[in-house]
């Protein structure tokens, strides 16, 4: 089978950045793109919510009426700490490292590997 | 047919989006809303209220043009959030636009190939060679641009442009994209009276989306649209076909064209100029002279000159000479019309500048009203210059 032929997906010239450092404006588009995936992700429920209420599955009033139980509720509660965990990984990782005083300057452990004499 | 400005009407060679890829595209056009009216305002805010103070404060007096007001405004903070979410939407904009048509690649190059059925033609020329301000960079970011060809018979840029244009336009031209071309009638019509032209011209027509309410207002003229890159050109043929639009496209070079002098009543362009260069808006502007008949006239639809402008919003419709892939748009808002139309062999008594009303009326309670980066025929009005060749008619 012949590779499809892809579209060129950069377009051609210097791309300019606007913050001192080139990473920020990065950053942000890559946080825009999770933005976009999460508003497509929110559209595709809603079909999902309109498509059930049209085959009469369930409505979406008793979505908004929907009461979970005490079960649905730590899941969802635990499910929401992992979620938060992941996001914000790298802030919790400093803490960690200050707190296990792991976070010595990486220049040491170059210099312990790269020391020649005992 | 839809009426509304919240999606695209459908034609038979317009990509078919699936659930989340048409969820990705809607997603782009309201990060732009959302720019426009929420992100964008800070711009002026944040000149008014602490960039424009500290210059102040520093030489003594205010910036008293585009060029001092950009040398502080790219510092701030605000300007460069906006910059760089604006740059991001242009991107997710052109990359939501390409993933139906990737998908759909040979399929629609096979569908624009069939698609006929009102009676227009098209005519390619592979040894036209494209000119070196379009191979520079890749158009307001296009990946590709307009030229590009990877499969055989390839509409892509021309099914990713028309999509494109409807989100980059946020809806404001219009379900059918034709708002410029509409506008331009609408204003022929209502101040050339009488003006029946029998051949137009459309130089640089892209998928011909401003062309087609040419062959709609005059439906008895012989319509012709040129275009340097041939993917653009079958899509748009395909897509005038499917429309019932009888339109003559051609693969050329709008500095110099192959047809006859004096063989149009009417040459037109939307947004072309910008694309060019110094040497060759010359050009195009004497082929358009050469063209015309006498008692001709020639109109061109434009984003407005800088001269009518206050210096920070210059200033700020600048923002896609460095950030859009349009390096001449900056220089070509600060041309001479009078100027560049009388070398051409036009009679400068007959050049006008106007501002013609948006045709396109549905959109403009919700128009921001003004002329802004990113915020393509948000103003409501359309800049047309043009010139009319002496002589009279019919001869």
């Amino acid at each position: 089978m012949t590779e499809q032929p892809r579209l060129k997906r950069k377009a051609k010239g210097e791309r300019p950045y606007f913050f001192s450092d080139p990473s920020i404006d990065k950053l942000l588009a890559m946080l825009m793109g999770l933005a976009g995936e999460v508003s497509v992700l929110r559209d595709r429920l809603d079909t999902v919510e309109r498509l059930a209420e049209q085959n009469k599955l369930f409505t979406r009033a008793e979505i908004e009426n929907y009461q979970p139980d005490e079960e649905a509720l730590k899941e969802r509660a635990e499910r929401r700490a992992v979620f938060l965990g992941e996001v914000t990984r790298i802030i919790e990782a400093e803490l960690e490292g200050m707190q296990d005083e792991d976070d010595a300057p990486y220049s040491q452990a170059l210099e312990l590997v790269n020391r020649t004499e005992s | 047919m839809q009426t509304s400005e919240l999606e695209q009407n459908r034609h038979a060679i317009l990509p078919e989006p699936k659930h989340d890829e048409l969820a990705r595209q809607q997603f782009v056009r309201s990060f732009k809303e959302h720019l426009v009216a929420h992100v964008h305002p800070g711009n002026r805010l944040a000149y008014e209220h602490r960039v424009k103070p500290a210059f102040v404060r520093e030489n003594g007096q205010e910036p008293d043009n585009r060029f001092e007001i950009r040398d502080v405004m790219t510092l701030d903070p605000h300007y460069r959030m906006f910059s760089a979410l604006l740059r991001t939407s242009q991107e997710m904009m052109w990359s939501a636009s390409q993933q139906p048509v990737q998908r759909e690649l040979q399929a629609l190059a096979e569908k624009a190939k069939s698609t006929q059925g009102a009676g227009g033609s098209l005519r390619l020329d592979p040894g036209l060679e494209i000119p070196r301000y379009h191979r520079a960079v890749d158009i307001h970011c296009q990946p590709g641009g307009y030229h590009t060809e990877v499969t055989a018979d390839d509409v892509a840029p021309g099914a990713v442009y028309d999509r494109a244009v409807f989100i980059y336009a946020m809806g404001q031209m219009g379900p059918d994209n034709a708002d410029m071309g509409a506008s331009a009638v609408a204003w022929i019509k209502e101040n050339h009276p009488g003006f029946n032209p029998a051949r137009i011209l459309d130089m640089g027509c892209a998928v011909g989306h401003s062309t087609v309410p040419y062959a709609q207002g005059w439906p008895d003229a012989e319509v012709h649209a040129v275009d340097v890159a041939a993917p653009m050109l079958r899509y748009a043929h395909a897509r005038a076909e499917s429309l019932g639009e009888k339109i003559h496209f051609s693969q050329q070079n709008a500095e110099q064209t192959d047809f006859v002098d004096a063989s149009f009543d009417l040459v037109v362009s939307h947004i072309l100029l910008h694309e060019t260069s110094e040497k060759a808006i010359r050009r195009v502007i004497a082929e358009c002279h050469r063209l015309l008949r006498p008692g001709g006239l020639m109109v061109h639809a434009e984003t407005p000159p800088y001269k009518n402008l206050e210096a920070f919003d210059a200033f700020m419709l600048d923002w896609d000479t460095r950030n859009n892939n349009e390096p001449f748009w900056g220089r070509s808002h600060d041309i001479d019309y009078v100027e560049l139309s009388s070398k051409a062999g036009f009679d400068p008594e007959t050049v006008f500048e106007v501002m013609a009303p948006s045709a396109y009326q549905i959109a403009q309670a919700r128009r921001s009203k003004v002329f802004q980066g990113g915020d393509f025929g948000g103003g409501g009005l359309w800049f047309l210059y043009g010139a009319e060749k002496q002589g009279e008619p019919g001869r």
